[in-house]
Order: C-alpha cells, then sequence, then structure tokens
C-alpha cells in the first residue's frame, strides 16, 4: 500500500513576483522574477535543478503551449521541462507533480512554477470556449461568478439560510481579504474596503456583487523541492516538510447524475479527506493554524470552510461573522488578501497559496505574521462546484 | 373522395410582447410608426421561425406520429439546409418522415393545408413560424409579431374539410426580395380594397359554392387580412357573420405571417362547437381557402388563449429593435466569441441533441448527453444506453444562477442545473425567466431554442432550453 509522501520533500526555496496590472513586463520576465527569488532562497545555482515543471491554465491567452515558455525564459539546461494544466488548480499541480519526482527517487531537486499573463490581452476572467467539441452544442457557458453563484442558491435551499445573513457573511468574507491584502506588499489590491461599500456594489450573479468575486492578475510563484537531507546539506535547518498533497476531480456524477443538492464541494472534501489522511491530522480544527482556501468568489470560501471540515454544515455563516478565520480569529485564512486581493494569475495560485504559507510557517509573513503556526493548508480549486478539481495541499515543519 | 379532417392544431408565441402604445411614443418626433394599440409578439434572440414552429407543433402532434411534415415559412433561417428535417428531429419522429420547406409567400401554410388535405394520405403535420425583418419607422414593424402555428391533418379528427378554393393572383402588396430585404409595401387602400375585390371575396364564395353554404353559415373565421380594415369590407361584401379571430391575433401579437391564418385556426378550433363552420383563409399573391365542419373538441395541449394571454409585456423600444435585429449594438469584447460548429461533430450528435435525447443505461438512470461509460456510481464499464428523449418530462431547478457578467444578446444570463423526474441531471440555460423569480424546485418545461449563432458564418445551431413551467398573465392594455 502506498505510504504518501509526507515528510519525504522539503521546499528549498520559494518566490512569488507582486500580482496585479503588470504593464511592466511580459511573461517570460514574470518567471525569471520568481525564479531568481527562489534561486536566492535556496542558495542554490540554476544548473543544480534537475527537472522543472511550468503550470499555465490559459495558453490561448497569453504565455504559450508547452514546457518551453519556461525553459526559454530561465534558460534550464535542457533538462526534462513539463508543462502542466488542471484549471484554476495548475499552480498545484505543478507542485505535485514536482515533488512526485523528488519524492520518488527520479530527482534531487526539481522546480515547480506557475505564470499567468493575462493583462496585456484584456483577458477578463470569462470561460473561454472550446473548439468544436461535442459540449459546444448543449452546454451553456456562464460566467465563473455565475457558476459559483448557484452554489449560494442551492447552499441557501438546503439550509434554509436567511439571504440577508448569507449576504453579509459573505461579504465579510471579502472585508477581511481585504484588511490583510493592505498589509501585503506583494498583492494586486492593497486598500481595505468598508462593509457597507461591498454591501451594496453593484451586482454581478446574484448574491455576488462586484467584491465577491475576485479579479485576474499577472505574476509568477514558484516553488523549489528537494529532499529533508539535500535542504540540511545546503544549510537550512528551519525545513518547511510538504506533509501531504491530494487531487480530486469530477467524474460527472455532480452534474449529470440526480444526487448532489448543489451546496458543497464534493472534490474539495474527497481531497480534504485524503490529504488530512496523508498527513496523520485527525481533527484540522485544533491542528491546522491557517489555510490559503481558494477564494475566487467569497460564497466559495465559505463553503469550503465546510468542506475542509473547519465548520458544521450550515454553520459557516456564523463561523465567518464570529470571526473565526480573520487574521486574528482562531482559523486564520488567506492572510494574505487570497484571491481576491494578493490576486488570481490562474496558473501561479496554488503556489501563491503555498508561498503564504511557507512564509508564515518561517516567520517571514511581516505585518501579518500569525503566532505558533505548525501547520498550513492550501486549497487549489479548478472548474466550477458542478465540474471541479480540487487539490488539498498541507504544509509543515519538519519533525 | 375520402373524408380528410384537422386532427390537432397548436400555436406558440414568444414570451416577450412590445407595447405598441411605447413604441408609437418612441417614434412620435417623426411621425412615423404603425398601430398604437395592442402588442406585438418578439422572440427572443434565441428564437426564429424554426425553433417557434418546433413549439407549435409539439402542442398539435403528441401522441400522434405524421408520415409526413412540411415545415411552412417566409423567414425561414437557412435557404439550403431543410428544417423540416430538424423539425423531425426535434418532434422525435424517425428519420423516414417525409419532410419539406415551404415558402414563397405568407399563404404558403394554408397551400400546405389544403394539399394535405386534398391530395396526402396518411397524417401530415405543416408547422408554420415566422420572425421577419422588419425596419424601425416601417408600420409593419410593429403591425407584425413573431409566433407559429401548426396543424395536423389526418383520415379522423375533431374538423372535416367540406370546401375549398385556391386563386393565384399577382397582387403585389408587399414584397422582399435579394436586392430588398425588408419587406416593401403597396399603398394600404389599394391593397385592402383589390385583395377583397380580385382574390377574397370570389375565393370565399368558390369554397362556400362547393361546400353548399352561405357565407353567413359559418361561425368562425380565420381570414388572413393583407391590411386592416379589410375584413370588415370583405364581410360586409360577402355576406359573412362571423368573427375574424385573425384580428384578435393581429391585436394581441401581430400579423404572424405564415403562421397567422393557422394561429386563428387554432383559435377558432378552441371557441368552436360541434356542428359549427370555420372558415380559414390564407393570403398572399392570391388566396388557398377552406372551410371544416367542426366535429368534437380539439385534442388540447396548450390553450391557444393562454398563449395569447400569458407572457411578459415591454416598453422598452430599442430592447425590441436590438432582439429584433433592427438595431446592432456594440456588446464590447465579452461578445467576441467564436461559435463555429463541426460539421462532422453536429453530424455525430445532431440527432440527440435536436432531439434532447438522453440514453438510459442497464441500472435503470438516465442522463444526459450519452456516454460510453455511464455516470451512474457504480458503473463498471461502456455499455449501449437506451434512447430516452426528455424535452416532455417534467423538471426542477437544482441550483440558479442570474449572470450579469457573461455575454448574451438579452442579459441576464441565467443557467443552472436542472434534476428532471425521471433521473436525468443537465446543465442548462434558462430562458423566459422574465416576470418570474425561480427558486430552487421550481417546475421547468422544456424550449426549443438556438444554442449558438455563428454570425461569421451564418450558421447556427438548435439545442433546448429550459423556461419556468407556467408564463406569468399579460395585464390588460
Amino acid at each position: 500500500m502506498a505510504s504518501g509522501i509526507r515528510d519525504r520533500v522539503v521546499i528549498a526555496g520559494m518566490g512569488c513576483t507582486e500580482f496585479g496590472e503588470r504593464w511592466d513586463t511580459g511573461a517570460d520576465a514574470l518567471m525569471v522574477e520568481a525564479f531568481e527569488e527562489a534561486l536566492r532562497d535556496a542558495g542554490i545555482e540554476r544548473g543544480q535543478i534537475e527537472a522543472a515543471w511550468l503550470g499555465v491554465a490559459l495558453d490561448d491567452v497569453n504565455v504559450g503551449n508547452s514546457a518551453l515558455p519556461l525553459a526559454t525564459a530561465l534558460r534550464l539546461k535542457n533538462i526534462p521541462v513539463t508543462r502542466v494544466e488542471n484549471m484554476c488548480a495548475t499552480g498545484t499541480e505543478a507542485l505535485r507533480a514536482a515533488v512526485y519526482a523528488v519524492a520518488a527517487g527520479a530527482c534531487d531537486i526539481a522546480l515547480a512554477l506557475g505564470v499567468e499573463k493575462l493583462k496585456d490581452t484584456g483577458y477578463g476572467g470569462l470561460p473561454l470556449r472550446t473548439k468544436g467539441l461535442a459540449n459546444d452544442l448543449w452546454m451553456p457557458y456562464g460566467s465563473m461568478p455565475g457558476a459559483f453563484s448557484q452554489l449560494a442558491s442551492a447552499y441557501t435551499a438546503k439550509h434554509g439560510v436567511d439571504a440577508g445573513d448569507l449576504k453579509r457573511a459573505i461579504g465579510h468574507v471579502s472585508w477581511k481579504s481585504h484588511q490583510n491584502g493592505a498589509l501585503n506588499p506583494k498583492a494586486h489590491l492593497r486598500k481595505p474596503v468598508s462593509m457597507e461599500t461591498i454591501l451594496n456594489a453593484p451586482m454581478i450573479a446574484e448574491p455576488l456583487g462586484l467584491f465577491d468575486c475576485c479579479g485576474v492578475s499577472d505574476g509568477a510563484a514558484c516553488a523549489i523541492v528537494t529532499t529533508p537531507d539535500i535542504a540540511r546539506g545546503l544549510g537550512r535547518n528551519d525545513l518547511v516538510s510538504i506533509k501531504a498533497i491530494q487531487l480530486s476531480a469530477s467524474n460527472g456524477w455532480e452534474s449529470q447524475y440526480g444526487e448532489w443538492d448543489g451546496a458543497y464541494v464534493r472534490n474539495t472534501r474527497e481531497a480534504a479527506k485524503r490529504a488530512y489522511r496523508e498527513a496523520g491530522v485527525t481533527d484540522p480544527r485544533t491542528e491546522m493554524g491557517m489555510t490559503e482556501v481558494h477564494d475566487c468568489f467569497s460564497i466559495t470560501e465559505l463553503v469550503t470552510m465546510e468542506d475542509l471540515g473547519l465548520s458544521d454544515d450550515g454553520r459557516a455563516v456564523f463561523d465567518v461573522l464570529d470571526g473565526t478565520f480573520d487574521r486574528e480569529g482562531a482559523l486564520p485564512c488567506q492572510t494574505d488578501g487570497g484571491l481576491k486581493c494578493f490576486g488570481h494569475p490562474v496558473g501561479a495560485s496554488g503556489l501563491r497559496m503555498a508561498y503564504e504559507v511557507y512564509n508564515q510557517l518561517l516567520g517571514r509573513a511581516g505585518e501579518r505574521q500569525r503566532p505558533s503556526i505548525d501547520l498550513g493548508l492550501t486549497h487549489n480549486l479548478g472548474g466550477a462546484p458542478a465540474n471541479s478539481i480540487a487539490a488539498v495541499s498541507i504544509f509543515g515543519r519538519l519533525d | 373522395m375520402p373524408k380528410r379532417y384537422l386532427k390537432s392544431v397548436g400555436a406558440y408565441l414568444p414570451h416577450l410582447r412590445l407595447d405598441r402604445k411605447a413604441a408609437a411614443a418612441a417614434l412620435g418626433w417623426s411621425g412615423l410608426g404603425g398601430p398604437k394599440a395592442g402588442r406585438r409578439s418578439v422572440a427572443g434572440w434565441d428564437e426564429d421561425a424554426l425553433t417557434m414552429a418546433v413549439e407549435a407543433a409539439r402542442g398539435a402532434v403528441a401522441p400522434n406520429s405524421p408520415e409526413s411534415v412540411v415545415f411552412a415559412s417566409t423567414s425561414a433561417p437557412f435557404r439550403e439546409r431543410l428544417q423540416g428535417g430538424i423539425l423531425c428531429e426535434a418532434l422525435g419522429l424517425s428519420g423516414d418522415v417525409s419532410a419539406m420547406d415551404v415558402a414563397g409567400s405568407r399563404r404558403c401554410a394554408v397551400s400546405a393545408l389544403r394539399r394535405a388535405l386534398l391530395d396526402a394520405r396518411g397524417d401530415t403535420l405543416i408547422a408554420a413560424g415566422e420572425k421577419r425583418h422588419t425596419v424601425p419607422g416601417s408600420s409593419l414593424q410593429l403591425a407584425w409579431g413573431d409566433g407559429a402555428a401548426a396543424a395536423l391533418v389526418s383520415d379522423d379528427g375533431f374538423a372535416e374539410l367540406i370546401g375549398e378554393a385556391t386563386l393565384n393572383a399577382d397582387l403585389v402588396d408587399i414584397y422582399v426580395s435579394d436586392e430588398r430585404p425588408a419587406p416593401y409595401q403597396s399603398e394600404e387602400r389599394f391593397i385592402r380594397d383589390e385583395a377583397i375585390e380580385m382574390v377574397l371575396a370570389p375565393a370565399i364564395r368558390q369554397a362556400c359554392g362547393k361546400a353548399g353554404i352561405e357565407p353567413a353559415d359559418i361561425a368562425f373565421a380565420a381570414v388572413h387580412e393583407p391590411v386592416a380594415g379589410t375584413w370588415k369590407l370583405l364581410a360586409a361584401a360577402v355576406g359573412l357573420k362571423a368573427p375574424n379571430l385573425c384580428e384578435e391575433v393581429a391585436a394581441a401579437a401581430g400579423d404572424l405571417g405564415s403562421a397567422h391564418a393557422l394561429f386563428g385556426l387554432a383559435l377558432a378550433s378552441e371557441r368552436a362547437k360541434a356542428g359549427d363552420i370555420v372558415l380559414v383563409a390564407g393570403f398572399g399573391s392570391g388566396a388557398d381557402v377552406l372551410l371544416f365542419r367542426m366535429t368534437a373538441a380539439p385534442p388540447t395541449n396548450d390553450s391557444v388563449l393562454d398563449t395569447l394571454a400569458r407572457g411578459v409585456s415591454t416598453a422598452n423600444y430599442t430592447r425590441f429593435l436590438s432582439l429584433s435585429g433592427a438595431l446592432s449594438l456594440d456588446w464590447g469584447p465579452r461578445s467576441e466569441v467564436d461559435q463555429k460548429t463541426a460539421a462532422s461533430v453536429l453530424a455525430r450528435h445532431g440527432r440527440d441533441m435536436h432531439g434532447f435525447v438522453g440514453g438510459r443505461d442497464s441500472r435503470g438512470n438516465v442522463q444526459f448527453p450519452k456516454t460510453a461509460v455511464p455516470v451512474s456510481p457504480d458503473a463498471t464499464g461502456p455499455e449501449q444506453l437506451e434512447d430516452v428523449p426528455l424535452s416532455d418530462v417534467p423538471a426542477r431547478i437544482v441550483s440558479i444562477a442570474t449572470d450579469r457578467l457573461n455575454f448574451t444578446p438579452d442579459p441576464p444570463f441565467y443557467f443552472g442545473l436542472v434534476q428532471f423526474d425521471n433521473g436525468a441531471r443537465v446543465a442548462m440555460e434558462l430562458r423566459d425567466v422574465e416576470g418570474s423569480a425561480p427558486r430552487v424546485g421550481d417546475p421547468l418545461r422544456m424550449r426549443f431554442r438556438i444554442k449558438s449563432i455563428d454570425r461569421k458564418r451564418g450558421f447556427r445551431t438548435y439545442f433546448w432550453k429550459a423556461a419556468p413551467a407556467e408564463r406569468p398573465l399579460l395585464e390588460t392594455v
């Protein structure tokens, strides 16, 4: 039976660019910016990287197909480089591939880098259409706010939540992320926003207003991973270990089989269950010090708290309003501002989440630093609730 | 000659109605306009002559299965692509049903009906739909409407053909040509007077003579007036005493072109009692006249009166112009989407898409679309699924979005998960939501609609969309 990857791979170094409307630079320079930070952090030369994975979600829009954009931008020495894509979960997929390669003993040091350069094309986050697929003949092409607002409609119906309470709770989710983003010098949005502004913002897809939706950004993030022994050999003592990375993908059950009630994300629950098992976590509410979750929309973060077992079903509205997930709360979420404010360069986001957990575990999070965090979780969600790919990763200090 | 009957009738109007008074007010500065009373029906962006004809035919056909099908329209979306064939697929008819399209003038549907009554054997469905292009300022724009009607002819039924006549006359009251895609209309008094004198009066007299009845014996009429006011003078000239129900249709929805007389016939069928005589006249480059004697009440699917009375009214003239294609708005980058359809994919899946055909697996679960390996969680491998049409299966909302970001020509864009009573679950676009506030659990019905329009290549595909099971009642104007 597979033993999993817990503590077999550690992070040697990480890098992350400033996210936002990066009119000043292209995708190649973004990759270099993140990579150079990671190299300095790891204390290695680029020639020591033995294999690399590039995460780009929207190749038609910006960076380009294949692994060549990464190999060329970083001038990697003809090592194996692979491009991965799994919608918004792409960043974690790149990390998973690099971690698995090291855990398997296929290489000693591997790179995972995610990048997206969206702003040059005017891409606003609407889904790209497929060309010539049978799905084109029947599937409705709604926007992502539309797809995730359905979560709110089903959640409200299932739990009998008052619409006003839900609106305030999802508003609080975004208010909290703006508070945190304001303390993050690399964040796309660094301005606190009042609850009144959030609640009165133009409607995008009921009940999601403008501030309930994250935008998209330019940016890159990366991780250099290796074995604990090699990391110690590089002079690193305070090591951040990968305790678990688990992925779960829809098979059509939610959207084609008549059981799902639409009020939760099944893949998040599946991936979380496996990740907790792999990491040896038995009580996430007390063991987890922080989370970085896929807050593409405020309702997603709220429901994710239940899907990760951090709130009881139907109670996340009240836990959110009680401040449980605020930066000073019992279980802080999105200390870096999340997708909402740090930004969402799609292929980089999973690695950006890991970057914040890594920095919090090492005490490098500046004004956002939380005391005594031993375990942190990232949740990176691709697709929409009815057709999703969920990646849940757990990071902690090496025991 | 064997007796021939109407076996069933159907009628369809789009959800939206334009308040003519509001439109006239918008045009008031110009002195242009048209009729100021009543409403005109407005097809959704995803409706055309074919989709509406399918909806009317659904009211007429079930549970009968015709041996031949005629699609009639002067505004058919395709010149080379058999729309009668798509109509058959949408109705779930087999591939060996005889299908054809007719056009040429707006009386083509009544011409086809007459032929089916006189010449054809077996059951023949005539389905007429119309979404005609008009230009702002033209009185036709407000006088006309979008809609559809259908009739099924058989060797038995509720109304027996007792007389008929046909008359060709190149009386050019309106014309549409390649060089003039918007209708050009002649002087209205000339049309009215000559239509009566040259066409309608002699044809009606001839049909009455063949039937051995007097015009005054007719209880209800469905006569397509070329211009308003024709009926009153025609009735006086010929001695007709019956109400012309096409006038009601024109007031509430507009002149429906090839569907107009059939819509009036559907209305008359609903009102007439056994023994009543019903007159039908299609007009355009002459006339076809039919006389029926009611023998029973028609089978009803949807009430025709309800069709007229339900929907939502709008006073928004620019919205109407945009929906009707008379105003081209710049929808910005969000609308810059390539909708090219792969012909090979359409050939593989078109029948299932047009017929909304899902599949039942060996465990009894129904799904859409069909897949090699069923979606049932306990499926173990590929298997052949049994065809299950979903278009008439009751359904409910599982989750719903009111999407104001996604491009649609008539925002907002509604979509969600739809649960069918037979177990199938499908992600679908919701339409005709205006006037209701759909919630999780609300009942839905399926509507045949345009799925995508490839404006770059002039092509469109069709699929089904979900709509609230019942439309709201229109307020009296």
